[in-house]
């Protein structure tokens, strides 16, 4: 058996597909590829794949990551190419190797979004005194009810620059088994301080990382 | 770009990847080389819509043509609608994102009559003329319907150009053949209709006159423009060389139908009274082992699915089941794929089918006994006895089944109270009998779901002559059912009464219901078949407003001499077939299945050969 660590794009019309679709999606892809994956042992054996972080409706990303085992040893390009050849549309395996960190090791992940207004000028100096201010509270939903959370801690922009009529942000937000943030609450944050209309477009992973900005691989 | 409007409001609404395609499987040509493009149309949503097989043959058959393209389109959820509405969005096919009304043909499937409403929604949606009579008189945008319905489609004739009786495979790209021919020689929508309607199988509604006598039933109906008098259905006379897709599109969310499905057979031995697809889908035809084998094989290669379900009206009728499921059990046991089994009858489920079942997977298991009593199901002629029931319980019980679903249907023809008890009564003997067994199992009590339905007489069936029980009536019987049913291991459940009603109307209307449809519709009617959207009153209101009585559709018995609406058009099967039926119900008399002895039916004639 061998253990193998798939890096896949998710893009275009992909991004509807939602995770719990993506499970399924995954597991036809695997069959029609023919690959030996290994089940698991049991009362009601399946497949075994997981993904590593789930991404959120409408996201894309250039960084997804399917861990699963094999049967046989079969070269990593080969599993690359037979995979790619039954994947859906906007779907894209682009790395298999294997599993040299664990999953958790996952600390951060790296986004990158624009936002679309009519506006541009002014949004563009609210998400400024929004990243400046002390703390960026958020409401969010947990199992227990509502919580206030300041993100700022724990949030980093890397870039925010106006680029024609939209501003473009990439930005590290904690990824993985503790604590989860994405680009929405930036967003939500954004709109609580300001009245202007925006859109959100392109919201995309780049990177998966470790707590030391490592790629996680 | 039409994508970019639609993508651009996709996540505000539920389960985005059912409006946007790029399924794979999906079919995608360069538009620049097509010469004849169909929206196929289900009028309900996605999830159903896909789970549809009919729609899956014909779109595969379709694409095997280089230069005609099939495409899908579904009834948008009513979140997606309201984003359509807003943006200007019109219906679009899933393939390339166009405009439907920008295609030669937008053909729908009539699977059931309470999605009628859907049609008109649908053409509203696209851009298309609701009534046939304002289309363009270009050849351009026919709008054509098949599926089951069609077998009466007069409350849908204001509608549609052309209806297709029978079965689609040859006839849909007959049908496109001569519209591309007359395309290039740059015909009118009339000349096409008009040729069109030469076609066997190919029913032109307009080319027909309907007049009413003064008690409301039928005068005369009279075809025009030398269209023929009586129109055939289409069969297809070798289910073993007729293609069959060897691929799926295979969606991202979850439907009603997620897996492989094999047709194994078409057709019904059975003729059990109240059913419209054991008569109108004659004759019966099987499927060679080795054909099933073969599709489902490179069905489940293609698409990736790890389910097969087999396909028919009663897949344990095949005369190789035996040998077809354990050949079938190599190849999906090997390869983990599951096979699951609907349609099975009580009387001949045996031992050692179950034994085969069971290796699969231990899911409930659904009879379909129709009556509480045994004069009731000989009357229907549902030909299971009591004793087959309970052998056919005794089997599941012994092998590990605790809970058992009987399906019945209330207001059948002849009804009495004895047979509504008798329905309780039966469950009472069947969970006696489970705790009459020693090795049942153990430490699990017995459960029986009981379903009831409100019977629907439909046209082409030997009770299409008979009324419907009134509300009145049926909310007696339901109410003596649940009198009688003492114990909390049976649990009872049924349909509205309401949408029953509504459903024999619509079945058995006639072209006077094109106006009730288009103003329930108006007032907001769609997906009448989901209860949450089923608006009864607006029903009732259309009808009232368009002066149309209920109960002469739904309550009244029709006569046998009677011109039906759906006299002109030929299901193989005789009327006076049906009336000999009717009959022989009314002396509480069963009729054998085919395979035993042909009862006359007349499908064999029109055939030119025997059916067994």
């Amino acid at each position: 058996m061998i253990r193998v660590r798939a890096t896949f794009e998710k893009s275009e019309r992909a991004k509807y597909i939602s995770h719990l679709d993506l499970n399924r999606c995954m597991l036809r892809t695997f069959r029609r590829s023919r690959l030996p994956i290994w089940y698991t042992e049991g009362f009601n054996p399946h497949p075994y794949y997981s993904f590593a972080l789930a991404l959120s409706l409408g996201f894309e990303s250039s960084c997804e990551i399917l861990d699963f085992n094999l049967t046989e040893d079969i070269p990593f390009d080969e599993i690359k190419d037979r995979l790619n050849e039954v994947m859906p549309e906007g779907m894209r395996i682009v790395k298999v190797a294997e599993q040299n960190k664990k999953i958790t090791s996952i600390a951060k992940a790296e986004y990158s979004f624009s936002l679309v207004s009519e506006k541009t000028e002014e949004l563009f100096k609210a998400v400024q005194a929004l990243i400046a201010q002390e703390e960026i509270l958020i409401e969010k939903k947990t199992k227990k009810g509502v919580k206030t959370v300041d993100i700022k801690p724990d949030m980093e922009i890397l870039s925010c620059r106006k680029v024609n009529e939209a501003i473009e942000i990439t930005i590290y937000l904690p990824a993985g088994t503790q604590t989860n943030y994405n680009p929405s609450l930036f967003v939500e944050a954004l709109k609580k301080t300001t009245d202007i209309r925006f859109d959100v477009e392109k919201i995309r992973r780049i990177a998966i990382l470790c707590a030391d900005n490592s790629v996680f691989e | 770009m039409l994508k970019d409007i639609i993508e651009k409001h996709l996540l505000e609404v539920q389960k985005p990847s059912r409006y946007i395609g790029g399924e794979v499987g999906s079919i995608i040509k360069d538009k620049s080389k097509i010469d004849v493009r169909f929206a196929f149309c289900f009028p309900d949503s996605y999830d159903i819509g896909m789970s549809h097989l009919g729609m899956k043959i014909l779109y595969s058959l379709t694409n095997e043509r280089e230069n005609y393209w099939c495409e899908r389109c579904f009834a948008p959820g009513e979140d997606f609608e309201a984003v359509m509405r807003a943006n200007n969005i019109p219906l679009y096919a899933l393939e390339s994102l166009d405009p439907i009304k920008d295609f030669d043909f937008i053909g729908f499937t009539m699977q059931y009559e309470l999605s009628y409403t859907n049609v008109l929604n649908m053409l509203d949606l696209a851009g298309i003329p609701i009534f046939a009579a304002d289309r363009t008189s270009e050849l351009t945008q026919i709008v054509v319907a098949g599926g089951p319905c069609v077998c009466n489609p007069e409350p849908l004739a204001d509608f549609f150009d052309i209806f297709i009786l029978g079965e689609g495979e040859e006839v849909n790209l007959e049908l496109m053949d001569l519209y591309w021919e007359m395309k290039k020689q740059g015909a009118s929508r009339e000349d096409f209709l008009r040729k069109a309607c030469r076609i066997e199988g190919v029913y032109v509604p307009k080319f027909y006159n309907f007049t009413y006598m003064n008690d409301g039933k039928i005068g005369h109906i009279e075809a025009l423009n030398d269209a023929p008098e009586i129109i055939h259905k289409r069969i297809i006379k070798d289910l073993d060389k007729v293609f069959y897709p060897s691929n799926f599109v295979v969606p991202f969310t979850e439907i009603v139908q997620d897996r492989v499905s094999v047709e194994v057979l078409r057709g019904c031995i059975r003729g059990c009274r109240f059913c419209q697809a054991g008569f109108i889908y004659r004759p019966f035809r099987e499927k060679h082992t080795d054909t099933i084998c073969k599709e489902a094989k490179s069905l489940c290669e293609n698409t990736g699915y790890d389910e097969i379900s087999l396909a028919s009206l009663s897949t344990s009728d095949h005369s190789e089941i035996d040998p077809m499921l354990t050949k079938l059990l190599d190849y999906t046991v090997s390869e983990r794929i599951n096979l699951s089994l609907p349609s099975l009858r009580v009387d001949n489920f045996s031992e050692s089918l179950l034994e085969k079942i069971k290796k699969v997977r231990k899911s409930g298991l659904t009879f379909a006994a129709e009556g509480g009593t045994q004069r009731l199901r000989d009357v229907i002629n549902k030909n299971v006895s009591e004793e087959e029931i309970m052998n056919t319980c005794r089997i599941a019980f012994e092998g590990g089944y605790s809970s058992v679903k009987l399906y019945f249907m209330m207001g059948l023809p002849t009804e009495t109270d004895e047979d509504i008890i008798g329905i309780a009564e039966l469950a009472n003997r069947i969970i006696d009998l489970f705790y009459s067994i020693e090795n049942r199992p153990k430490g699990k009590g017995v459960q029986i779901s009981i379903s009831c339905a409100t019977f629907v007489p439909k046209p082409f069936t030997p009770f299409q002559f008979e009324p419907q029980a009134t509300r009145e009536m049926i909310e007696h019987k339901q109410a003596l059912l649940l009198e009688s049913v003492k114990t909390k291991k049976i649990k009872v459940s049924y349909h509205d009464p309401n949408v029953s009603q509504l459903e024999v109307i619509l079945a058995k209307g006639d072209r006077r219901l094109c106006k009730v449809i288009y103003s329930a519709w108006k007032k907001g009617c769609k997906f009448d078949s989901w209860e949450e959207h089923f608006h009864f009153d607006r029903w009732l209101e259309a009808f009232e407003e368009c002066g149309i009585d209920i109960s002469f559709y739904a309550n009244r018995r029709f006569d046998y001499d009677e011109i039906l609406p759906w006299d002109h058009l030929d299901y193989y099967v005789t009327k006076e077939f049906l009336i000999r039926e009717n009959k022989t119900a009314h002396c509480s008399k069963t009729t054998p299945n085919c395979r035993l002895r042909c009862s006359g039916c007349g499908v064999n004639k029109k055939v030119g050969r025997e059916c067994f």
